[in-house]
């Protein structure tokens, strides 16, 4: 079974950078399953969850972004993230603080953010599977 | 002539002021190396996304909307000048050079007929110009403290440029920064932010024409053209403020180590200066005392 090269960039730092064997990126129009020798895709991200596969198809890691674009190759998958938390470490009562929080506020900018806050929330409870 | 008690006192003062000055030496040192991981750290996230952007800046056909930041608004009458410096002083030359560069280059557009305004960065310069332009002055960033918050600091900033930009205030933006070359040596740099200079990632382009020539766009080009270009104005900024501030360090650094080394030789002509008057005194002493005993 082939692998795929896969990073994961912030602004920051580079998050992840490992040989893998699947990975799914929130599109913007949806969900994307990236395996090894996919063809070429270059696509805006929504703010969601990034799960990483081993080769066996189990889960290593899941991250949260807010959003960002992703370049595939049939070799490499790149994603750039403007914000990267790990979902492990994300903790629901602070989110639902948070969205409270920015649901008394108005402004465009606070709009964005509670966005973003909700699909913390969403990336949090969604069911998904440790092994595929 | 000095007292001998006078010139303890010099040699003393000048000590404790070599002791700051390596302390402070010592700490720009620490502080380099981690702005400098930093930008190194920074790096891949900016140059992954001027790839993507060079192979998708040739599908921008219309000049409308955001595209504006890659095409331009088709003038290019106001300008707006933004000097990058630091915080704080005591780091050579750095702040003045900026300042002198942003001067020289606000009057020769002021030559050339075109409107200038100026958003400085970092006290330094904001104090500065509002000695000399104060009325240009359209907003200033300080206190930006990069090594922490430096993302947010440059997502304030180009949110600020893009809402001047999208309201019609300025056609052409251009940055003036310490570009960091090595721990010693910084070079003055002016780079146009807006509109986007695509002409040396174009010709990356042509090079990587080949492989780059068959992507599969999601949702369309247009849209994540839209979506890069507002993200590409704050990468830019926050890769310039990591280059000034690991360029801050390096000087400071530099600056510091000139200084201890300068308190080093005067503490060593003072020594000197000290130990001649200390035995000229002395020599005078006996003479005294010789002379006094002939006469009896």
């Amino acid at each position: 079974m082939a692998t795929i090269s896969f990073d994961l960039v912030s602004p920051e730092n580079l998050v992840f950078n490992d040989e893998v064997g699947t990975i799914i990126v929130p599109g913007k129009d949806g969900d994307l399953g990236i395996l090894p020798g996919h063809s070429k895709v270059m696509s805006s991200l929504r703010p969601g969850r990034v799960m990483v596969y081993s080769e066996d198809k189990n889960l290593i890691k899941s991250f949260f972004v807010s959003g960002g674009f992703a370049e595939i190759n049939p070799e490499k998958c790149i994603v750039l993230a403007e914000s990267v938390v790990e979902v492990n470490s994300l903790e629901k009562t602070s989110i639902e603080k948070e969205i409270q929080e920015l649901e008394n506020k108005d402004g465009k900018e606070s709009e964005e953010q509670l966005s973003v806050a909700k699909a913390k929330l969403e990336a949090i409870n969604v069911n998904y599977y440790d092994k595929i | 002539m000095p007292s001998l008690k006078d010139i303890k006192t010099q040699i003393n003062s000048v000590g404790s002021t070599k002791k700051i000055t390596s302390a402070m030496k010592m700490v720009a040192a620490s502080k380099l190396r981690r702005s400098q991981e930093k930008a190194e750290a920074a790096r891949p996230y900016s140059s992954r996304l001027e790839e993507m952007l060079s192979s998708l800046a040739s599908s921008a056909a219309s000049g409308e909307g955001i595209i504006k930041l890659l095409t331009g608004t088709g003038n290019d009458q106001n300008y707006i000048v933004v000097p990058v410096s630091a915080d704080r002083g005591l780091c050579g030359g750095f702040n003045s050079s900026i300042n002198r560069e942003t001067f020289k280059l606000v009057k020769s557009l002021e030559g050339n007929g075109k409107k200038v305004q100026l958003m400085p960065v970092g006290k330094k310069s904001r104090d500065f110009f509002n000695r000399v332009m104060k009325d240009q002055i359209i907003e200033s960033f300080v206190d930006l403290n990069v090594s922490s918050t430096g993302y947010e600091s440059a997502l304030n900033i180009s949110n600020k440029l893009q809402e001047l930009y999208f309201e019609g205030k300025f056609d052409k933006c251009i940055l003036v920064f310490n570009k960091f070359k090595s721990a010693i040596s910084q070079e003055v740099t002016q780079q146009q932010l807006i509109p986007l200079d695509v002409s040396n990632s174009e010709k990356e382009e042509e090079k990587e024409n080949s492989s780059n020539a068959i992507y599969d766009y999601e949702p369309d080009e247009e849209t994540i053209l839209k979506d890069l270009l507002p993200k590409n104005v704050s990468i830019q900024i926050f890769k310039v403020l990591l280059e000034s501030d690991a360029g801050e360090q390096g000087a400071r650094m530099a600056a510091m180590d000139n200084a201890t080394r300068n308190a080093g030789e005067m503490i060593d002509s003072l020594t000197l200066k000290y130990n001649r008057t200390r035995q000229a005194f002395i020599t005078k002493e006996l003479i005294e005392i010789i002379s006094g005993a002939e006469s009896i």
